[in-house]
């Protein structure tokens, strides 16, 4: 079963690296461009977003009170993941240009913003409702 | 004077829950279902708009493509946020010592790097060419389509190496801890959440609640363009226009009034586009086997299918078969009842069932039955 899998992956790994050959070769700045967004998205991880996360947390699960501590750490992973879902919307610069309507034509800041403030909305009711059950009694860590 | 670094962290040094293994696989598991029903539905779109000799698509149900297509670009969505999960629940394996212990364990983490590599590729290009946004200097559909056997390849090889890992972490008892049941609750949450804001562009019910929906109610006639007649060059139709019609027993021409003479159906058909958004409209026109009939061919033929548009990729389209048979696959005149607009394709436009919008001709001039 590995066996079988491991060799169909490492197939079509490498019928994918042929794909992508005349991608890579075709012109020095298409080279570059395929490159950056293929090493880019481990690096900008690796070495930007998880310590960002980690600090975050960090700061989170060591100065706020027990009873909001989940609320505000998936208010931020929603707020997190929200914020990078709207980039392509919101920042336009090497975008096709907007010729008709009806496409990429919402205003989409205000959009994020009222999402945003609905989740924030709910982690503020969530912490509130918790940190009284922890007031009525000591049981509820969950 | 000697300048002290901060030491990097140790694999030891994070000791919140999240990186529990039985945290990584469950989200590997839901993640892995994402990336795969993302690939399937990618290559079958691929396959519709480069169809090899063996390949049968159906034109019905006539949501098939607009379903198989939206289920691309949501599962691509659901695959971010669990992708970050993923990445960190196993953050801490990055400061694992010894750096690499044997070539197995060398090529081994070489694999998984080219997998968060083009895994990041997929996502990240996908969600910008959803938004028609293009901050880079390759052809997007090539280079989406060959990372994307790359990334598959990773994760099946990925899935090899750790088969044991995963099926020991997946088949141990129910967790009971709070705090690592809490992050999974987190990762679904906010799964569920990317999903919400951003299934508006194809799941009709959820325009007004996606912030990031790609379609407004605002386009011509209440019905979103991508290509429109300005940047095709057909803004104006000569008055002296004939649809030409090509076939085994000759050629014919028709005017728009004679088209409009013949008897005309009419439906309610999605144009589904290749970037995600979908949305039906009521279309009427006439049956593109009524017209190849007059000269002298049969439903069921294959149509090659000309625009006005004299540049761009998608200048013509070829029908197949199965949906010139289809009495549904209409040479369109009218849009909810009115004349179509130029960027709906004035003077006539191919609207057919289960198919990509890029293959929904517009400003047609030609008709060509081929086999």
């Amino acid at each position: 079963m590995r066996i079988v899998l491991a060799v169909l992956g490492l197939a079509a790994g490498l019928w994918g690296a042929w794909l992508a050959l005349p991608l890579v070769t075709f012109s020095p700045s298409g080279t570059v461009s395929v490159l950056a967004w293929l090493g880019g998205g481990p690096v900008l991880h690796d070495a930007l977003l998880a310590p960002v996360v980690g600090g975050v947390s960090f700061a989170v699960l060591r100065w706020a009170a027990p009873a909001w501590r989940r609320p505000l750490l998936c208010g931020l992973a929603i707020t997190g993941v929200v914020g990078l879902l709207a980039v392509p919307a919101l920042w336009r610069t090497y975008a096709n240009p907007a010729a008709t309507p009806g496409l990429h034509d919402r205003d989409y800041a205000l959009g994020v913003a009222v999402t945003l403030a609905v989740v924030w909305l709910l982690v503020v009711l969530v912490g509130l409702v918790r940190q009284r059950h922890e007031k009525a009694g000591p049981r509820s860590a969950g | 004077m000697r300048l002290r670094l901060p030491k990097p962290p140790q694999e030891k040094d994070f000791t919140s829950p999240a990186h529990h293994e039985r945290v990584t696989s469950k989200v590997g598991l839901w993640l892995g279902i994402a990336f795969g029903a993302c690939f399937v539905t990618g290559l079958l779109s691929h396959a519709v708009q480069h169809p090899p000799d063996w390949f049968f698509w159906p034109s019905r149900p006539i949501n098939l493509y607009r379903v198989t297509q939206g289920l691309h670009v949501i599962s691509g969505i659901a695959a971010i946020p669990l992708l970050l999960a993923k990445l960190w629940s196993v953050y801490p394996k990055l400061f694992a010592k010894p750096l690499v212990s044997s070539a197995l364990h060398a090529l081994e983490r070489g694999s998984i790097f080219v997998l968060i590599g083009a895994a990041f590729f997929e996502l990240a290009t996908g969600l910008f060419n959803a938004a028609q946004n293009y901050p880079w200097q390759f052809y997007f559909v090539s280079a989406h389509y060959a990372v994307a056997w790359i990334a598959v390849g990773a994760l099946l090889v990925h899935i090899a190496v750790k088969l044991p890992v995963i099926r020991g972490a997946l088949t141990r008892e129910r967790t009971t801890d709070l705090d690592r049941r809490a992050f999974l609750r987190t990762t679904w949450l906010t799964t569920g959440v990317a999903v919400l804001v951003t299934a508006g562009s194809t799941v009709p019910w959820l325009r007004e609640v996606s912030a990031l929906s790609s379609r407004s109610d605002k386009g011509p006639q209440g019905l979103p363009v991508n290509r429109n007649a300005l940047a095709a060059g057909v803004t104006n139709v000569a008055a002296n226009w004939r649809l030409e019609i090509i076939g085994p027993h000759g050629t014919t021409s028709l005017s728009r009034e004679q088209l409009q003479a013949m008897p005309q159906t009419t439906a309610e058909l999605p144009i589904a586009c290749v970037e995600g958004w979908s949305q039906s409209a009521t279309w009427t026109g006439v049956p593109v086997a009524e017209l190849i009939r007059l000269v002298g061919a049969q439903p069921g033929s294959v149509v090659r299918v000309d625009s006005l548009e004299r540049g761009g990729l998608y200048r013509s389209s070829t029908l197949p078969g199965e949906h010139t048979s289809d009495p549904l696959t209409l040479l369109a005149l009218r849009l909810d009842g009115h004349v179509l607009s130029p960027d709906h394709g004035y003077p006539c436009r191919i609207i057919a069932p289960s198919r990509p919008g890029v293959l929904q001709t517009k400003w047609v001039s030609k008709l060509e039955v081929l086999a």
